[in-house]
């Protein structure tokens, strides 16, 4: 793929994009339609991580170098699946055929799709740096710590507290593996289809596509800077104390400094709308550390501390992997189409209810 | 949603009214000014030398912001009152200002002429579509789209500028709009044309002496330069040069170009101001949230709570 191609693949997608919305997304879905490609994009992958000395690059001011295009994409759940448990990795084996699967998966919510209604083309976004090539992640989960894998239990008081509003679903399964639309105001239908916040973390995570990161860096400042919803991270490194907890930020305040070549944000002051997992905003504080370890792999890890919301703190490695940049604009409200079809759409479908209850003869209502 | 109008003030076809200026003469009498321990004249700054990366580019980091009222209006304008004084009183009212138009007046085309008055008297008719008509009328800044360029600069809000190696990186407060300037021409992996249009364009920088200069085109057609209805076409280039005058102020000066619309390419100048408080940083204005009512008001059941 040239360049020009794979840049105008980016441009597809933010079209793409604005004609889904991420819930909707069903891992897992198996096809076997003619018309499904195989996925053998991954034997190149295992040659790409370089075993030949490297030397870790660093800024003209003598900062380990974490410039660059990156992404989370992994195909390894955040907690560890029972078929594994006692086993922090895979064999090579295993490894090769879960990456296999993984861009089989995407492959599949391609291609189950008909040609005039193009919904997910994972062969232009979700799966271009899969295909790219990245090692297989051995692990079994990307939480390390509690050692078995899986998130600590909650709290009573975590248990009890409502969901945030950022993280309800709109969406009521209806029991026959469709849903039930729930659109009365745009404030029904979450932050994420709003655009109101696409998440851009903190922590990085791998969701379904758009997992490019970009790190830029000056003597002051480290910038992350997510492609999905292009929402921007500036951790500042000059050592200043947090905002105040009156200032509560959309990825919340980072603070950055070095440990050793080792990259430390720790971050607080989260907005409550939007709390990772539904932790406490005034509690939580997620530690992350970077570390580069190869010329194309990052070592990313994050721990969670919220006594409030869990037992005891939780720690994931999640693996950066190269990719080609550059990211492209992310206008996410400015072509929003998704809230105005799904709203008209209720509009339509409550409308329909209402004839039929009334018998297809009655004149229907001039004010709602 | 009621059309609303406002009385525009046409742009008084003065004479240059540029605030401020920065230049050779001037900055030698200002100069002289601060070595006399005078009071300063607007638009002369002493001779000063920017400082420089560890890898000796002139150094822009910072939060800086524009204190012009060109939002409102690039050309000269009156206050006036703002939507709503029924129940906005002051707090929404639009401060008067001179404009950032060197000449005074952006030379339109005829027929764009008519198209920027159109759009200032539908500057608050929002109709969201489920397809591009959506910006056929209201200002992009009432419906916290990115602003476009130059807009992003004059926007009553601050903006950082954070300076790596290959890169220089815009983030605005405003609407969470950012640029991303390529400064290395030999990265080839950085397209020259833009990939596709943006609302914030394709930028490529590079330093002449000590001043910032950056190009950008790639844009879409739908951002406006104020709530006067200044517009553009895709063919816009806007070339923008920054240059520090003094520890605390960045001359910005920046060349429209669009032969769609304009007659000749026209300047805008005005000074940046560096943030001073302590521990500054950007507040997120994430005003998505602010407008989900405004923008997608007519397809809702009931008013939001």
């Amino acid at each position: 793929m040239t360049n020009h191609v794979n840049h105008r693949s980016r441009a597809l997608q933010i079209v793409l994009v604005a004609a889904l919305f991420a819930p909707a997304y069903v891992a897992g879905q198996s096809s076997h339609d003619a018309n499904t490609k195989t996925a053998n994009g991954s034997t190149k992958s295992a040659a790409s991580t370089s075993t030949k000395s490297w030397t870790l690059p660093r800024t003209p001011d003598g900062q380990p170098d974490l410039h660059g295009y990156w992404t989370s994409e992994s195909f390894t759940p955040l907690e560890r699946p029972a078929k594994y448990q006692g086993r922090e990795f895979l064999t090579d084996q295993e490894a090769e055929a879960a990456q296999k699967a993984g861009l089989q998966r995407g492959y599949d919510r391609t291609y189950d799709d008909p040609v005039e209604e193009p919904v997910y083309d994972s062969t232009t976004f979700g799966l271009t740096p899969a295909l790219e090539g990245f090692s297989p992640n051995k692990r079994t989960s990307l939480i390390v710590d509690p050692p078995d894998g899986r998130l600590p239990p909650r709290t009573p008081e975590a248990l009890a507290r409502p969901k945030a509003i950022g993280d309800r679903d709109y969406i009521e399964p209806d029991g026959h593996g469709s849903g039930i639309v729930h659109a009365d105001t745009p404030r029904d239908i979450g932050m994420r289809t709003t655009c109101v916040s696409m998440s851009g973390g903190p922590p990085i995570l791998p969701g379904a596509y758009n997992n490019g990161l970009y790190i830029m860096q000056s003597s002051n400042f480290v910038v992350l800077q997510a492609e999905y919803g292009s929402e921007l991270r500036t951790i500042p490194l000059d050592g200043r104390p947090h905002a105040s907890a009156n200032i509560r930020q959309w990825h919340g305040d980072g603070r950055g400094h070095w440990e050793g070549d080792t990259l430390v944000v720790e971050t607080t002051n989260f907005r409550p709308e939007a709390t990772f997992r539904n932790a406490n905003p005034k509690t939580l504080k997620i530690t992350e550390r970077f570390k580069r370890v190869a010329a194309d792999q990052i070592e990313y890890s994050f721990t969670i501390d919220d006594p409030s919301t869990w037992t005891k703190p939780w720690t994931a490695i999640v693996p950066l992997h190269t990719i080609k940049g550059p990211l492209f604009e992310y206008a996410c409200s400015e072509s929003n189409m998704d809230v105005v079809n799904i709203m008209a759409g209720a509009r339509a479908t409550e409308k329909e209810a209402q004839k039929q209850n009334k018998g297809v003869s009655a004149a229907p209502s001039s004010k709602e | 949603m009621r059309l609303y109008f406002r009385n525009i003030v046409p742009g008084f076809a003065v004479a240059a009214v540029l605030v401020l200026g920065a230049g050779g003469p001037a900055a030698a009498q200002g100069s002289l000014a601060a070595a006399q321990n005078k009071i300063p004249t607007p638009g002369q700054f002493p001779a000063y030398k920017a400082p420089h990366t560890a890898d000796g580019k002139p150094d822009f980091s910072g939060i800086w912001q524009a204190f012009v009222t060109a939002d409102i209006d690039v050309q000269d304008h009156d206050a006036q009152a703002g939507p709503h004084p029924d129940f906005m009183g002051a707090y929404g009212a639009w401060p008067g200002g001179q404009g950032i138009v060197e000449g005074g007046e952006i030379p339109y085309k005829p027929e764009a002429l008519a198209q920027k008055k159109a759009n200032a008297e539908k500057r608050m008719v929002v109709n969201i579509t489920s397809d591009p008509h959506r910006h056929d009328t209201g200002d992009p800044e009432l419906k916290c789209y990115n602003p476009g360029v130059p807009r992003a600069n004059y926007m009553p809000f601050p903006f950082q500028i954070i300076q790596g190696t290959d890169t220089v990186l815009f983030s605005y407060e405003f609407a969470r709009s950012v640029r991303t300037i390529y400064m290395n021409p030999n990265d080839k992996t950085i397209p020259k044309d833009a990939p596709a249009d943006s609302w914030m364009g394709w930028s490529h920088g590079h330093f002449e002496g000590d001043t910032l200069v950056i190009d950008t085109t790639g844009f879409v057609p739908y951002t406006w330069f104020d709530r006067a209805g200044d517009y553009h076409s895709d063919a816009l280039h806007v070339v923008e040069r920054y240059t520090q005058v003094s520890p605390y102020h960045i001359m910005y000066e920046a060349t429209i170009e669009d032969p769609n619309v304009f007659t000749r390419p026209w300047k805008v100048t005005f000074p940046l101001y560096r943030r001073m408080e302590k521990n500054i940083q950007l507040v997120d204005f994430n005003c998505t949230e602010f407008v989900l009512d405004l923008l997608y008001g007519q397809y809702s059941k009931r008013p939001s709570k």
